[in-house]
């Protein structure tokens, strides 16, 4: 198998998580108007919620003191009740701040959380992460094949959280949630209690992040808690208004693009000391990337929409139309 | 049907809401006047519990409801609208419409619950919609919609919601005086179908046309009550709306 090839698999295999997370995040802030800076926690929580309850028991060079090797379902279970409960617990201490304390507090519990994995070494193995994880299905196929497993694997997982969340978004649950989104006080002479509508949009999409980080795990087959930085927040952030903020196919599009953006300068034939040059050139092209686009598109290349609903015409709305006009 | 009793409410020093007692009769359309500031606004918002008044109880339908959520106010019949009518600017016409039906009312909870609007939902909308001559633009953006048709679309929103007791801030503002009888025979009519009113406005005719009861306010106080013939007659809102030296030019 070519070079080439591996590395297209191995950038879409990313594609579909960072799309994940983007689904994620545009159900909470761009159907929902949650600017929540803290997405990257639950990414973090459920990743290492699967290594946990996964992963073998420590060697004795390592300092971690669980590692129950459960099964796969287990893990995944795991991880999403894990990323959830602490959603609930962040949600509810933080939802009742007006907007820019939220964004601020979401950013600031994203920070200890990381700080947690870098410090408890008892429970994350600290700095060093944890390596050697096994993904599933690794003994299925020949191990040159299995990128193409994994591959398969994640975009099954992302298609089934699209669908998910498209139904969330155009129920009455969505529809609700971009009412609070819209004007928040004619949302609540409907009936709709706008905190503890949000914080279910909030749990959802930390349930979301946490599946989505153990994709992650099985990508990497390493956790360390470097990998869980705000960095990968702005990141999501860029890709939801890349693809446009509150548009599913935006989300799902501006995941892959991101990731397009940001590898493709590994395409550029250098040499061994330009490269760390030309890597540090990424972060510029996203910013690039990001400007064009606020500049020229500024609500995304695939713009919110708006629903239409089928449906017979009444009888005599033609009429009602012509005396108005 | 509502019963608001002795509620203050105070901005610092402005006492916005002084001792306010008022009734609303089942099946009533009660009127609020009073100049810029009075208090109408405010009294509103106590009522449908954006505002928590420092004093006073209010009932609604024999319950208290002092203090409760607004949106469990909201839930249990009591739809108020505000002075501005901005809807839900990124959503559509018909969409703005389904927020306040019963069938999202009882669904939204629920991330689960189904997406399909049965047709009889979309009908129903789309029946409003086309009553207030609304319906060839369901598929738009409120956003879009000129600032009469926003208008129509708060009245619309409030006939889809069903409410018991409608609370309209300045329902005849904005809306043009042709059509100003029109609006009046369709609160009557939704009266006669069983919903209360608390209405304010500034246009006296148009109130003292449409309510059977009228209550004044001026500073946060109730100055005067009655039928509408009462109150435009009584010495302290002449005083108000004339002004005292022109009243005394008058006589
Ligand atoms: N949020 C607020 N903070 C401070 N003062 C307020 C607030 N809302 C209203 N007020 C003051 O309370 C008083 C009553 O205002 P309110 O808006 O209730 O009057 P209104 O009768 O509705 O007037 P209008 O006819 O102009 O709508 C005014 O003096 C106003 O300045
Ligand atoms: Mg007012």
């Amino acid at each position: 198998m070519s070079g080439l090839l591996l590395f297209l698999v191995s950038m879409v295999s990313l594609g579909a998580i960072y799309a994940m997370l983007c689904v994620a995040l545009n159900l909470e802030s761009g159907v929902g108007g949650l600017w929540d800076l803290g997405i990257v926690s639950f990414f973090g929580i459920g990743a290492y919620a699967y290594v946990i309850v996964t992963a073998p028991p420590a060697a004795s060079y390592q300092a971690y003191i669980f590692g129950f090797e459960a099964p796969v379902w287990a893990g995944m279970a795991a991880a999403m009740i894990a990323a959830a409960l602490f959603a609930l617990l962040i949600g509810a201490l933080t939802l009742r701040l007006k907007r820019e304390y939220f964004l601020i507090t979401t950013l600031a519990f994203a920070e200890v959380i990381r700080q947690i994995f870098v410090n408890e070494a008892w429970l994350t193995n600290g700095v060093a992460g944890i390596y050697g994880l096994r993904p599933p299905l690794r003994e299925a196929v020949d191990p040159s094949a299995y990128g193409f497993l994994l591959l398969a694997l994640l975009v099954a997982g992302l298609a089934i959280v699209f669908l998910v969340t498209r139904h969330m978004v155009i129920s009455p649950f969505g529809r609700s949630l971009k009412a609070v989104r819209e004007n928040e006080a004619l949302a609540i002479t409907a009936g709709i209690a706008p905190r503890r509508h949000n914080l279910k949009a909030y749990v959802v999409a930390g349930t979301i992040s946490g599946l989505a980080g153990v994709f992650y795990v099985w990508y990497n087959t390493i956790v360390t808690p470097g990998q869980y930085s705000s960095d990968v927040t702005f990141f999501v952030w860029t890709a939801v208004i890349i693809g446009g903020l509150g548009s599913l196919r935006g989300a799902l599009v501006g995941g892959f693009i991101f990731v397009l953006l940001h590898d493709i300068l590994r395409f550029v034939p250098v040499s061994g000391e330009a490269a760390a040059t030309v890597a540090s050139l990424r972060t510029a092209v996203i910013g690039l990337a990001l400007i064009l686009i606020l500049r020229w598109r500024p609500n995304g290349l695939f713009p919110e929409r708006a629903t239409v609903f089928g449906g017979a015409a009444p009888a005599g709305a033609k009429a009602m139309v012509s005396h108005n006009a | 049907m509502l019963d608001v009793s002795s509620c203050k409410l105070s901005f610092g020093g402005v006492k916005a809401v002084d001792d306010v007692s008022l009734r609303v009769e089942p099946g009533s359309i009660t009127g609020l006047i009073g100049t810029n500031g009075a208090g109408k606004t405010t009294l509103f918002n106590v009522i449908s519990g954006f505002l928590k008044a420092d004093a006073g109880s209010i009932r609604f339908m024999d319950r208290d409801i002092t203090a409760r959520d607004p949106s469990e106010i909201a839930k249990l019949g009591i739809l108020r609208t505000f002075q501005t009518p901005v809807g839900f600017p990124r959503m559509t016409v018909m969409e703005n419409m389904l927020v306040f039906s019963r069938h999202d009312r009882d669904r939204r909870s629920s991330p689960f619950s189904p997406a399909r609007v049965p047709a009889e939902t979309l009908e129903a909308a789309s029946a409003i919609l086309a009553d207030f001559g609304l319906y060839q633009k369901r598929d738009v953006w409120a956003e879009d919609l000129s600032a009469p048709d926003l208008k129509m679309l708060e009245f619309a929103r409030a006939m889809m919601a069903g409410p018991v007791l409608l609370m309209l801030d300045e329902p005849a503002a904005g809306v043009n005086p042709a059509l100003i009888e029109s609006l009046a025979s369709r609160i009557r009519a939704l009266r006669d179908q069983g919903v209360s009113f608390l209405l304010v406005d500034h246009n006296l005719k148009f109130v003292c046309n449409v309510c059977d009861r009228i209550f004044a306010m001026a500073d946060g106080r109730i100055i005067a009550e009655g039928t509408p013939d009462e109150v435009i007659a009584d010495q302290k809102v002449l005083e108000l709306y004339i002004g005292k030296s022109a009243k005394t030019d008058l006589q």
